[in-house]
């Protein structure tokens, strides 16, 4: 499959290498030469200099008429909607443009887009966003991952001392009739895929599936109860993200937005609904400042500035002071083992979601969801079984299905329920498979 | 530097119009045979005379407007209109001399509604429509006004529409200035047109409902009768009464919006409009509890009477129909309070404006925080609109501004000896263009002809400062308004 990707910045590279790994033929454009040797040393994959002015002529060079997809991902968005609409006339059979305004992203404009020729919209922040929102929610959780609008979700925790399944072997906690299955383990730098045999420790970070009546025995199971209800939260750096938070931000909800320049607090007073969302012009770094406006009483910090350094030892000290909560933004990559490891609740990382959402437009149809775990270098995704295909052949422990893939759930009529061994797939069902470090189109062979 | 020839040029073509009013009334005034008909017929003369004159001194004026000449123009425009207007009163020896007639035109045309006359019934027609129609044409605004009739002769500024309007907030309706002036005449006209049918309907005679839908559509106050509205002592015509005042104190581009676009729940939505209609409700209610612990009134009466006091004293109109002296003093209170706050901007009504007292609340909210989070940026938004810092510096000079006139003109009426309850509410209701004043030497419902000639300038002096949003009018008395650069 031929993917051309304009824009080698953050989100461009990430989707290079996530493209490239999985043996995809990658065309990478950008103006900056140095940029691009960084990207071609990393992955395998075909690198094109060209100036801003004449990316026609580089569409032409790189072949847009027989390309599959065509990503723009540069940071002006009207460029990235003009080049998606210019590669559908020269053939590109799908296009993605990053934008950067919620105005765009409103679903009676999807169509029209799509008729102009921008096959789909992404908004990392708006997305990142969604995400800090669905972790406030549920503030015991580090990670949640909804399949079929919540019907059966994938949590991933961190383990305290207070879990209640400790230090008991997995097939006497974890039977078949549990109304949880685990995936995986996350233990120090290395990934477990749970068998009959394993343990669970103090520290572990636990992936498992679960369906939604069942949500709150499990946060008693894992002794998560003490974990307050997010009524006040404060938001360190007041980007676009921060701004796309606070007008998500559910009902009964309270926000202190921290930043620095002034000029920037008084766009974001313009913005936000001021009767909820307070913005404060002091540096958010600053335990003084935090003490000052309460953060005591504060049940959630989320930091979103540009500085993952400064969002790790934010989180870390809020997390000091008593906060329960804690979000950070990490745009680098090599951090994110560190700051699992350290007290953050969640970690968002604009790249990886946006990387993961352009991802299924690439895998077939039949892939309705897919998701980068950051945490334990895993996918997990979501496949339809059609008709005939391997994994309705045969019960699930027969299937022979290699050790790094787990089948954690599936949806049967809207309805969802957990897999086990003895579990036989049905035609139309919608399966979450976990996969570590596997190609994911390769596990799509056997549902198809 | 001041161009003195376009002034000229517009004073007169406007005193031209000012002629044409009065030659209405001189119709009248024909029509009833009454002795008014040559005292007018003299004033239209007068005024037609100057007005010609001033337009040959201001012939081949160059067709700019600056700034300057826009302030300096629509004071003079006010003051001469207010000496032309008084003409009748004097000539006809209606009133008897030069202070208490150029005050009762400057009231009308500043929609005060405040009288020197203390027996209005004994007036001839032609004048008292002459009274009216001073408050009617000064509703809106006298430059205002020529700008809807003769687009081209201010050359479409928005200089001269934003050194008259009312309040502070200035949206214009359409694109041309000229369509905008037009849309809100024609919202005035339709509520002028409204009330006097309704009045007419209710049994008042034809001269009567015009006169009073005049001055109730131009919040002025001004009435035929001594009593006011009392003289009818009718509950349908208090409350249309009521509700034409209180549509008058609405801005009228949001009642354009409303009657004419259908944007109701825009209205509804507005923070100054949910001030407005609170401030009315809330002191409603406190009278109407006062007048039924105190003055034993039935319930339907004392909503009544309390409604439109309220109402009248908010809207700056002025109207009365009983006697508020009578009330205990905390109901004075109430009733200056609606002075001060006064309608919304962009309306025929006075005062401070509940545009302002919106943003004036805000702000003081935003300080109070302050102290409690002193790194927070508390913007003042009114409407989904941030008033940024400099306009509300603007708010609070006004305020500052506004009170400190009232305290002068207070001084000075403590200091000729005018009670003092009496001197608090006339500085009040002659800044807000209310009207009436409440005390114990004047009473509601009386004429203020007994004070002082030398207040009675002052007053006036206030009241078109008052009108003209004071900054205008006071900007002239600063040297760097006359400098050349």
């Amino acid at each position: 499959m031929k993917v051309i990707i304009v824009g080698a910045d953050a989100i461009g590279a990430h989707l290079a290498e996530l493209f490239s790994k999985i043996k995809q033929n990658i065309i990478i454009i950008d103006e900056d030469e140095a940029k691009l040797e960084r990207i071609s040393s990393a992955c395998d994959l075909l690198t094109i200099q060209s100036s801003p002015s004449s990316l026609i002529k580089t569409f032409k060079e790189a072949g847009v008429k027989n390309a599959d997809l065509l990503i723009s991902v540069k940071k002006d968005e009207n460029l990235n909607l003009n080049l998606c609409v210019l590669a559908k006339a020269m053939g590109a059979k799908k296009t993605v443009a990053r934008v950067e305004n919620s105005e765009f992203t409103q679903p009676q404009f999807i169509e029209a887009f799509k008729q102009a020729g921008v096959s789909s919209i992404i908004y990392p922040d708006d997305l990142a966003a969604e995400d800090i929102i669905s972790g406030l929610k549920m503030s015991w959780v580090r990670q949640r991952w909804d399949v079929y609008g919540g019907a059966l979700t994938m949590l991933g925790i961190k383990l305290r001392e207070n879990c209640t399944i400790l230090g008991r072997p997995l097939k006497e906690v974890s039977t078949p009739d549990a109304p949880y299955h685990i995936v995986a383990i996350k233990r120090g730098t290395s990934t477990i895929i749970p068998k009959g045999d394993d343990m669970l420790l103090p520290e572990d970070y636990l992936y498992f599936m679960t369906t939604k009546d069942f949500i709150p025995e499990m946060k008693r199971l894992v002794g998560k109860e003490d974990y307050p209800e997010v009524k006040n939260v404060i938001i360190v750096g007041g980007g676009s993200t921060a701004e796309r938070v606070v007008n998500r931000l559910p009902k009964g909800m309270t926000a202190k937005i921290f930043e620095t320049n002034f000029a920037r607090c008084e766009e974001l007073n313009r913005m936000v609904d001021t009767s909820r969302v307070m913005v404060i012009n002091a540096d958010g770094r600053s335990v003084a400042n935090l003490l000052e406006e309460n953060v005591k009483q504060t049940q959630a910090l989320v930091a979103v500035t540009g500085n993952a350094e400064a969002n790790i030892l934010t989180c870390m000290t809020a997390h000091e002071l008593g906060v329960r909560k804690t979000v950070a933004m990490i745009e680098n990559m090599d951090y994110m083992s560190i700051a699992g490891n350290a007290d953050i609740g969640t970690i968002i990382n604009k790249q990886a979601l946006t990387a993961s959402y352009i991802y299924q437009l690439l895998l077939n149809g039949d892939v309705r969801n897919i998701r980068d775990l950051l945490m334990v270098k895993a996918d997990i995704a979501e496949f339809k079984a059609c008709e005939g295909s391997r994994v309705t052949t045969k019960r699930v422990r027969d299937l022979g299905l290699p050790d790094s893939v787990e089948l954690g759930g599936l949806v049967r009529n809207g309805v969802g329920m957990l897999v086990n061994g003895n579990t036989q797939i049905e035609a139309g069902d919608d399966v979450v498979v976990f996969c570590h470090d596997t190609n994911i189109s390769r596990i799509e062979k056997i549902f198809i | 530097m001041i161009n003195k020839r376009i002034i000229f040029k517009i004073l007169g073509s406007l005193l031209n119009i000012e002629a044409a009013f009065m030659a209405l009334c001189l119709v009248v005034s024909l029509c009833c045979g009454e002795d008014d008909m040559i005292p007018l017929a003299i004033t239209v003369g007068i005024t037609v005379a100057v007005a010609l004159t001033l337009r040959l001194l201001g012939r081949g004026a160059t067709n700019v407007l600056s700034r300057r000449d826009a302030y300096l123009l629509v004071t003079i425009v006010w003051i001469a209109f207010a000496a032309f207007g008084s003409l009748p009163f004097l000539l006809g020896g209606y009133i008897s001399n030069v202070s208490d007639a150029f005050f009762e035109a400057m009231s009308g045309l500043t929609t005060t509604g405040a009288t020197t006359i203390d027996h209005v019934e004994g007036m001839p027609h032609g004048v008292l429509l002459w009274r009216s129609l001073t408050q009617w044409i000064g509703g809106l605004g006298i430059v205002f006004f020529t700008i809807a009739v003769l687009p081209s002769f201010v050359g479409g500024s928005i200089k001269v529409f934003a050194a008259e309007a009312t309040g502070p907030v200035q949206s214009k309706l359409q694109p041309r200035l000229t369509m905008s002036a037009k849309a809100l005449w024609g919202v005035y006209l339709a509520l002028t047109i409204g009330c006097a049918l309704c009045f007419f309907l209710f049994g008042m005679s034809p001269f009567d409902a015009v006169n009073y839908s005049m001055t109730i559509t131009a919040t002025g106050g001004f009435a035929t009768h001594d009593a006011s509205t009392g003289y009818f002592n009718n509950a349908a015509i208090d409350y249309t009464a009521i509700l034409f005042m209180f549509l008058s104190g609405i801005s009228f581009a949001m009642l354009y919006a409303a009657l004419f676009k259908g944007r109701i729940r825009h209205l509804l939505k507005n923070a100054e409009f949910r001030f407005y209609t609170a401030i009315a409700l809330i002191s409603s209610a406190i009278i109407t509890a006062f007048l039924l612990y105190y003055n034993n009134y039935s319930l339907s009466d004392a909503i009544r009477v309390s409604l439109f006091q309220v109402v009248s004293f908010l809207t700056t109109t002025g109207m009365f129909n009983e006697d508020a002296a009578q009330w205990h003093h905390i109901t004075w209170v109430v009733l200056s309070l609606c002075m001060f706050f006064g309608g919304c901007a962009g309306s025929t009504a006075g005062g401070f404006k509940c545009a302002r007292g919106v943003i004036a609340l805000k702000i003081m909210r935003n300080e109070i925080l302050h102290r409690l989070h002193p790194k927070a940026i508390l913007p003042v938004k009114v409407n989904d609109s941030t008033i940024n810092s400099s306009g509300q510096i603007t708010l609070i000079a006004f305020l500052m501004v506004y009170f400190l006139l009232c305290f002068i003109a207070y001084f000075i009426m403590i200091l000729v000896g005018v009670d003092s309850t009496n001197s608090f509410t006339i500085a009040l209701s002659c800044a807000s263009n209310v009207g009436p004043t409440l005390g114990l030497e004047i009473g509601p419902t009386m004429s203020w002809s007994i004070l002082p000639m030398g207040v009675k300038w002052i007053l006036s002096a206030l009241m078109l400062m008052g009108r003209l949003e004071i900054f205008t009018v006071l900007v002239i008395f600063t040297p760097a308004f006359w400098r050349n650069n």
